[in-house]
Protein backbone atom coordinates (compact mmCIF):
# COMPACT_ATOMS: atom_id res chain seq x y z
CA UNK A 1 0.00 0.00 0.00
CA UNK A 2 1.03 3.14 -0.99
CA UNK A 3 2.09 5.23 2.13
CA UNK A 4 -0.07 8.39 0.99
CA UNK A 5 -3.02 5.69 0.49
CA UNK A 6 -4.48 8.02 -1.95
CA UNK A 7 -4.02 8.19 -6.26
CA UNK A 8 -4.36 11.50 -7.11
CA UNK A 9 -5.39 12.51 -10.54
CA UNK A 10 -2.28 15.05 -11.57
CA UNK A 11 -2.51 17.38 -14.63
CA UNK A 12 0.23 17.46 -16.99
CA UNK A 13 1.59 21.04 -17.35
CA UNK A 14 4.34 22.10 -19.76
CA UNK A 15 7.44 22.71 -17.74
CA UNK A 16 8.50 25.57 -20.17
CA UNK A 17 6.55 27.03 -23.48
CA UNK A 18 10.17 27.84 -24.76
CA UNK A 19 11.23 24.03 -25.19
CA UNK A 20 7.70 22.86 -26.57
CA UNK A 21 8.92 25.47 -29.31
CA UNK A 22 12.66 24.27 -29.72
CA UNK A 23 10.94 20.53 -30.11
CA UNK A 24 8.29 21.96 -32.46
CA UNK A 25 11.02 23.64 -34.58
CA UNK A 26 13.35 20.86 -34.43
CA UNK A 27 9.89 18.39 -36.02
CA UNK A 28 9.08 21.28 -38.62
CA UNK A 29 13.44 21.44 -39.70
CA UNK A 30 12.72 17.42 -40.06
CA UNK A 31 9.67 17.80 -41.85
CA UNK A 32 10.70 20.71 -44.12
CA UNK A 33 13.98 18.18 -44.96
CA UNK A 34 11.67 15.12 -45.71
CA UNK A 35 9.54 17.01 -47.66
CA UNK A 36 12.00 18.34 -49.58
CA UNK A 37 14.09 14.97 -50.15
CA UNK A 38 10.30 13.67 -51.53
CA UNK A 39 10.12 16.78 -53.85
CA UNK A 40 13.52 16.28 -54.92
CA UNK A 41 13.20 12.82 -54.93
CA UNK A 42 9.56 12.35 -57.40
CA UNK A 43 10.33 15.34 -59.15
CA UNK A 44 14.38 14.07 -60.23
CA UNK A 45 13.40 10.68 -60.68
CA UNK A 46 9.32 10.02 -60.48
CA UNK A 47 9.48 8.00 -58.03
CA UNK A 48 10.06 8.30 -53.98
CA UNK A 49 11.21 5.20 -52.85
CA UNK A 50 12.10 2.89 -56.05
CA UNK A 51 15.79 3.09 -58.42
CA UNK A 52 14.19 3.51 -61.26
CA UNK B 1 11.72 19.30 -16.42
CA UNK B 2 14.84 18.43 -15.34
CA UNK B 3 17.81 20.28 -16.83
CA UNK B 4 18.81 17.18 -18.61
CA UNK B 5 15.61 16.88 -20.58
CA UNK B 6 16.29 20.57 -21.26
CA UNK B 7 19.85 19.85 -22.80
CA UNK B 8 18.87 17.00 -24.46
CA UNK B 9 16.04 19.25 -26.19
CA UNK B 10 18.35 21.60 -26.86
CA UNK B 11 20.99 19.15 -28.62
CA UNK B 12 18.60 17.00 -30.70
CA UNK B 13 16.87 20.18 -31.85
CA UNK B 14 20.74 21.91 -33.13
CA UNK B 15 21.94 18.40 -34.11
CA UNK B 16 18.10 17.86 -36.27
CA UNK B 17 19.05 21.39 -37.49
CA UNK B 18 22.72 20.33 -38.36
CA UNK B 19 21.63 17.39 -39.86
CA UNK B 20 18.71 18.54 -41.84
CA UNK B 21 21.04 21.09 -43.08
CA UNK B 22 23.10 18.63 -44.56
CA UNK B 23 20.90 17.01 -46.12
CA UNK B 24 19.37 19.34 -47.84
CA UNK B 25 22.37 20.67 -49.03
CA UNK B 26 23.60 17.63 -50.16
CA UNK B 27 20.15 16.71 -51.77
CA UNK B 28 19.89 20.32 -53.31
CA UNK B 29 23.51 19.58 -54.83
CA UNK B 30 23.43 16.32 -55.82
CA UNK B 31 23.44 15.48 -59.53
CA UNK B 32 20.45 15.08 -61.51
CA UNK B 33 21.28 11.21 -62.30
CA UNK B 34 18.37 10.31 -64.37
CA UNK B 35 18.87 13.09 -66.18
CA UNK B 36 22.31 12.47 -66.99
CA UNK B 37 21.57 8.74 -67.76
CA UNK B 38 18.78 9.68 -70.29
CA UNK B 39 21.43 12.40 -72.01
CA UNK B 40 23.78 9.82 -72.26
CA UNK B 41 21.31 7.01 -73.35
CA UNK B 42 20.34 9.60 -76.27
CA UNK B 43 23.69 10.20 -76.89
CA UNK B 44 24.38 6.10 -77.34
CA UNK B 45 21.40 6.06 -79.36
CA UNK B 46 22.70 9.23 -81.57
CA UNK B 47 25.96 7.48 -81.60
CA UNK B 48 24.60 4.03 -82.91
CA UNK B 49 22.51 5.60 -85.40
CA UNK B 50 25.35 7.52 -86.41
CA UNK B 51 27.99 4.25 -86.09
CA UNK B 52 24.99 2.39 -88.37
CA UNK B 53 24.80 5.34 -91.01
CA UNK B 54 28.88 5.57 -90.77
CA UNK B 55 29.07 1.51 -91.33
CA UNK B 56 26.73 2.29 -93.96
CA UNK B 57 29.02 4.04 -95.83
CA UNK B 58 32.03 2.36 -95.00
CA UNK B 59 30.11 -0.81 -97.15
CA UNK B 60 29.31 1.94 -99.92
CA UNK B 61 32.41 2.93 -100.04
CA UNK B 62 34.81 -0.31 -100.18
CA UNK B 63 32.07 -1.32 -102.57
CA UNK B 64 32.83 2.12 -104.21
CA UNK B 65 36.35 1.35 -104.26
CA UNK B 66 36.46 -2.27 -105.21
CA UNK B 67 34.85 -1.31 -108.21
CA UNK B 68 37.04 1.88 -108.74
CA UNK B 69 39.97 -0.96 -108.32
CA UNK B 70 38.46 -2.91 -110.52
CA UNK B 71 38.03 -0.15 -113.03
CA UNK B 72 41.59 1.33 -112.39
CA UNK B 73 43.03 -2.46 -113.03
CA UNK B 74 41.63 -2.30 -116.10
CA UNK B 75 42.79 1.00 -117.13
CA UNK B 76 45.97 -0.02 -115.67
CA UNK B 77 46.06 -3.39 -118.07
CA UNK B 78 45.14 -0.97 -120.90
CA UNK B 79 47.83 1.59 -120.31
CA UNK B 80 50.16 -1.13 -119.51
CA UNK B 81 49.48 -2.50 -123.17
CA UNK B 82 49.72 1.35 -124.48
CA UNK B 83 52.85 1.85 -122.94
CA UNK B 84 54.05 -1.23 -124.30
CA UNK B 85 53.08 0.04 -127.97
CA UNK B 86 54.44 3.09 -127.54
CA UNK B 87 57.70 1.83 -125.85
CA UNK B 88 58.05 -0.39 -129.06
CA UNK B 89 57.34 2.78 -131.32
CA UNK B 90 59.95 4.57 -128.94
CA UNK B 91 62.65 2.11 -129.64
CA UNK B 92 61.87 2.38 -133.14
CA UNK B 93 62.01 5.96 -133.32
CA UNK B 94 64.40 6.21 -131.59
CA UNK B 95 66.57 3.80 -134.27
CA UNK B 96 64.93 5.55 -136.83
CA UNK B 97 66.75 8.69 -135.48
CA UNK B 98 70.04 7.37 -135.26
CA UNK B 99 70.25 6.19 -139.11
CA UNK B 100 68.60 9.95 -139.67
CA UNK B 101 71.66 11.33 -138.01
CA UNK B 102 73.43 8.69 -139.39
CA UNK B 103 72.34 10.16 -143.01
CA UNK B 104 72.40 13.67 -141.69
CA UNK B 105 76.40 13.25 -140.64
CA UNK B 106 76.68 11.21 -144.49
CA UNK B 107 74.95 14.27 -145.86
CA UNK B 108 77.05 16.92 -144.28
CA UNK B 109 80.17 15.68 -144.82
CA UNK B 110 79.18 15.08 -148.24
CA UNK B 111 77.88 18.48 -148.80
CA UNK B 112 81.17 19.57 -146.47
CA UNK B 113 82.94 17.93 -149.71
CA UNK B 114 81.08 19.53 -152.17
CA UNK B 115 81.61 22.76 -150.67
CA UNK B 116 85.10 22.66 -150.71
CA UNK B 117 84.79 21.32 -154.44
CA UNK B 118 82.51 24.64 -155.29
CA UNK B 119 85.23 26.40 -153.53
CA UNK B 120 87.95 25.02 -155.55
CA UNK B 121 86.05 25.23 -159.04
CA UNK B 122 84.97 28.30 -157.92
CA UNK B 123 88.79 29.52 -157.37
CA UNK B 124 89.31 27.44 -160.64
CA UNK B 125 86.51 29.17 -163.30
CA UNK B 126 87.66 32.60 -161.41
CA UNK B 127 91.01 31.92 -162.91
CA UNK B 128 90.15 30.26 -165.69
CA UNK B 129 88.03 33.61 -166.33
CA UNK B 130 90.92 35.87 -165.71
CA UNK B 131 92.41 33.60 -168.33
CA UNK B 132 90.18 34.15 -170.80
CA UNK B 133 90.38 38.20 -170.41
CA UNK B 134 93.48 37.97 -170.83
CA UNK B 135 92.98 35.85 -174.00
CA UNK B 136 90.55 38.06 -174.66
CA UNK B 137 92.78 41.24 -174.59
CA UNK B 138 95.24 39.09 -176.60
CA UNK B 139 92.99 38.66 -179.11
CA UNK B 140 92.24 42.25 -179.69
CA UNK B 141 95.72 42.86 -179.97
CA UNK B 142 95.94 40.02 -181.96
CA UNK B 143 92.53 41.28 -184.25
CA UNK B 144 94.20 44.46 -184.73
CA UNK B 145 97.60 43.52 -185.37
CA UNK B 146 95.76 41.01 -188.10
CA UNK B 147 93.84 43.73 -189.44
CA UNK B 148 97.13 45.90 -189.92
CA UNK B 149 98.40 42.81 -191.72
CA UNK B 150 95.61 42.08 -193.80
CA UNK B 151 95.68 46.10 -194.65
CA UNK B 152 99.11 45.44 -195.51
CA UNK B 153 99.67 42.23 -197.49
CA UNK B 154 96.16 43.36 -199.77
CA UNK B 155 98.56 46.56 -200.33
CA UNK B 156 101.30 44.46 -201.27
CA UNK B 157 99.09 42.32 -203.61
CA UNK B 158 98.21 45.65 -205.38
CA UNK B 159 102.05 46.38 -205.78
CA UNK B 160 102.44 42.80 -206.89
CA UNK B 161 99.07 42.89 -209.46
CA UNK B 162 100.74 46.05 -210.83
CA UNK B 163 104.58 44.01 -211.24
CA UNK B 164 103.16 41.00 -212.44
CA UNK B 165 101.30 43.11 -215.15
CA UNK B 166 104.37 45.26 -215.75
CA UNK B 167 106.74 41.73 -215.85
CA UNK B 168 103.94 40.47 -218.51
CA UNK B 169 104.29 43.42 -220.36
CA UNK B 170 108.12 43.29 -219.95
CA UNK B 171 107.87 39.38 -221.46
CA UNK B 172 105.64 40.73 -224.56
CA UNK B 173 108.15 43.49 -225.14
CA UNK B 174 110.74 40.57 -225.09
CA UNK B 175 109.13 38.49 -227.96
CA UNK B 176 108.05 41.76 -229.36
CA UNK B 177 111.59 42.04 -229.89
CA UNK B 178 113.31 38.97 -229.82
CA UNK B 179 110.98 38.12 -233.04
CA UNK B 180 112.05 41.14 -234.64
CA UNK B 181 115.78 39.97 -234.24
CA UNK B 182 115.32 36.96 -235.17
CA UNK B 183 113.52 38.45 -238.32
CA UNK B 184 116.54 40.51 -238.83
CA UNK B 185 119.39 37.92 -238.12
CA UNK B 186 117.54 35.05 -239.90
CA UNK B 187 117.95 37.33 -243.11
CA UNK B 188 121.66 37.18 -242.36
CA UNK B 189 121.93 33.18 -241.63
CA UNK B 190 122.33 33.60 -237.79
CA UNK B 191 120.43 33.25 -234.87
CA UNK B 192 120.60 35.21 -231.30
CA UNK B 193 122.16 33.43 -228.50
CA UNK B 194 120.07 33.36 -225.57
CA UNK B 195 122.10 34.47 -223.00
CA UNK B 196 121.62 34.33 -219.00
CA UNK B 197 120.03 36.73 -216.85
CA UNK B 198 121.96 38.89 -214.66
CA UNK B 199 119.37 38.80 -212.36
CA UNK B 200 119.14 35.29 -210.77
CA UNK B 201 115.45 33.16 -210.42
CA UNK B 202 114.21 33.37 -206.71
CA UNK B 203 113.39 30.03 -205.30
CA UNK B 204 109.81 29.74 -203.50
CA UNK B 205 109.56 30.59 -199.74
CA UNK B 206 109.62 27.29 -197.76
CA UNK B 207 108.36 27.01 -194.30
CA UNK B 208 111.26 25.87 -192.37
CA UNK B 209 110.73 22.82 -189.85
CA UNK B 210 110.02 23.36 -186.11
CA UNK B 211 113.16 22.68 -184.32
CA UNK B 212 111.43 20.28 -181.74
CA UNK B 213 108.34 17.78 -181.81
CA UNK B 214 106.00 16.80 -179.76
CA UNK B 215 106.07 13.01 -178.25
CA UNK B 216 102.25 12.95 -178.02
CA UNK B 217 102.20 9.30 -175.97
CA UNK B 218 98.66 8.80 -174.93
CA UNK B 219 98.24 6.32 -172.18
CA UNK B 220 96.01 5.16 -169.32
CA UNK B 221 96.13 5.15 -165.88
CA UNK B 222 96.50 1.67 -164.91
CA UNK B 223 97.36 1.64 -161.10
CA UNK B 224 97.25 4.14 -158.31
CA UNK B 225 98.92 4.00 -154.90
CA UNK B 226 97.90 7.20 -153.16
CA UNK B 227 100.13 6.38 -149.93
CA UNK B 228 103.03 6.18 -151.97
CA UNK B 229 102.76 8.41 -154.79
CA UNK B 230 102.74 6.25 -157.33
CA UNK B 231 100.89 5.31 -160.10
CA UNK B 232 101.29 3.24 -163.44
CA UNK B 233 100.76 3.62 -166.70
CA UNK B 234 99.40 1.70 -169.30
CA UNK B 235 102.23 2.61 -171.82
CA UNK B 236 105.86 1.05 -171.30
CA UNK B 237 109.25 1.09 -173.41
CA UNK B 238 107.35 -0.53 -176.77
CA UNK B 239 106.11 2.98 -177.23
CA UNK B 240 108.42 4.86 -176.46
CA UNK B 241 108.53 5.71 -172.82
CA UNK B 242 111.65 6.27 -170.87
CA UNK B 243 112.66 7.08 -167.75
CA UNK B 244 112.35 11.09 -167.12
CA UNK B 245 109.12 11.73 -169.07
CA UNK B 246 106.36 13.22 -167.76
CA UNK B 247 102.69 12.37 -168.40
CA UNK B 248 99.87 14.38 -167.22
CA UNK B 249 96.83 13.36 -165.90
CA UNK B 250 93.48 14.77 -166.83
CA UNK B 251 89.51 13.53 -166.41
CA UNK B 252 87.78 15.00 -168.61
CA UNK B 253 88.70 18.92 -168.74
CA UNK B 254 90.01 18.94 -165.20
CA UNK B 255 93.79 18.55 -164.84
CA UNK B 256 94.60 15.72 -161.96
CA UNK B 257 98.06 15.74 -161.69
CA UNK B 258 101.67 14.80 -163.03
CA UNK B 259 103.41 11.41 -163.13
CA UNK B 260 107.47 11.34 -163.50
CA UNK B 261 108.25 8.06 -164.76
CA UNK B 262 111.10 6.46 -162.57
CA UNK B 263 110.78 2.84 -164.03
CA UNK B 264 109.89 1.33 -167.60
CA UNK B 265 108.76 -1.81 -168.42
CA UNK B 266 107.99 -3.40 -171.92
CA UNK B 267 104.00 -2.46 -171.82
CA UNK B 268 104.03 -0.45 -168.65
CA UNK B 269 105.91 2.16 -166.95
CA UNK B 270 105.70 3.83 -162.69
CA UNK B 271 105.90 6.66 -162.05
CA UNK B 272 105.83 9.45 -158.75
CA UNK B 273 102.79 11.80 -158.56
CA UNK B 274 103.48 15.10 -158.75
CA UNK B 275 101.39 18.52 -158.80
CA UNK B 276 98.33 16.71 -157.26
CA UNK B 277 95.29 18.65 -157.52
CA UNK B 278 92.92 15.42 -156.83
CA UNK B 279 93.76 11.82 -156.32
CA UNK B 280 94.11 9.84 -159.82
CA UNK B 281 91.92 7.12 -160.45
CA UNK B 282 92.05 4.04 -162.42
CA UNK B 283 91.06 4.84 -166.28
CA UNK B 284 92.24 8.70 -166.15
CA UNK B 285 93.84 9.82 -169.51
CA UNK B 286 97.49 10.39 -169.15
CA UNK B 287 99.54 11.67 -171.97
CA UNK B 288 102.64 13.39 -172.13
CA UNK B 289 101.06 16.80 -174.11
CA UNK B 290 97.95 18.34 -172.99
Amino acid sequence: MSPNGQIRATKLVPGSNLYTIILALAFAVVLATAAFVAYKCYFDYGTLFEIP
Amino acid sequence: MSNLTKTLIVLLTISSIFLCGIVVTYVANADNYRQKYNSLRSERDALSAEKDSLTNQLNESIRQKDELEKSLNKQMASLRTTADELQAKLNNIEREKAELLERVNSWASITKDFSDTTEKQTQTLNAALEEVKQLKTEQIKLSQELEQTSTTLVEKMAIIDSLQAEKRRLIEEKSDLETRLDQLLQAGGKVAMVSPPVTQEKALAMPVRPLTEPIALKSVVTEVDVKNSLATVSTGSADGVKEGMRFHVTRGDEFICDILIIDVDTEKAVGVLELVQQPPKVGDNASTNL
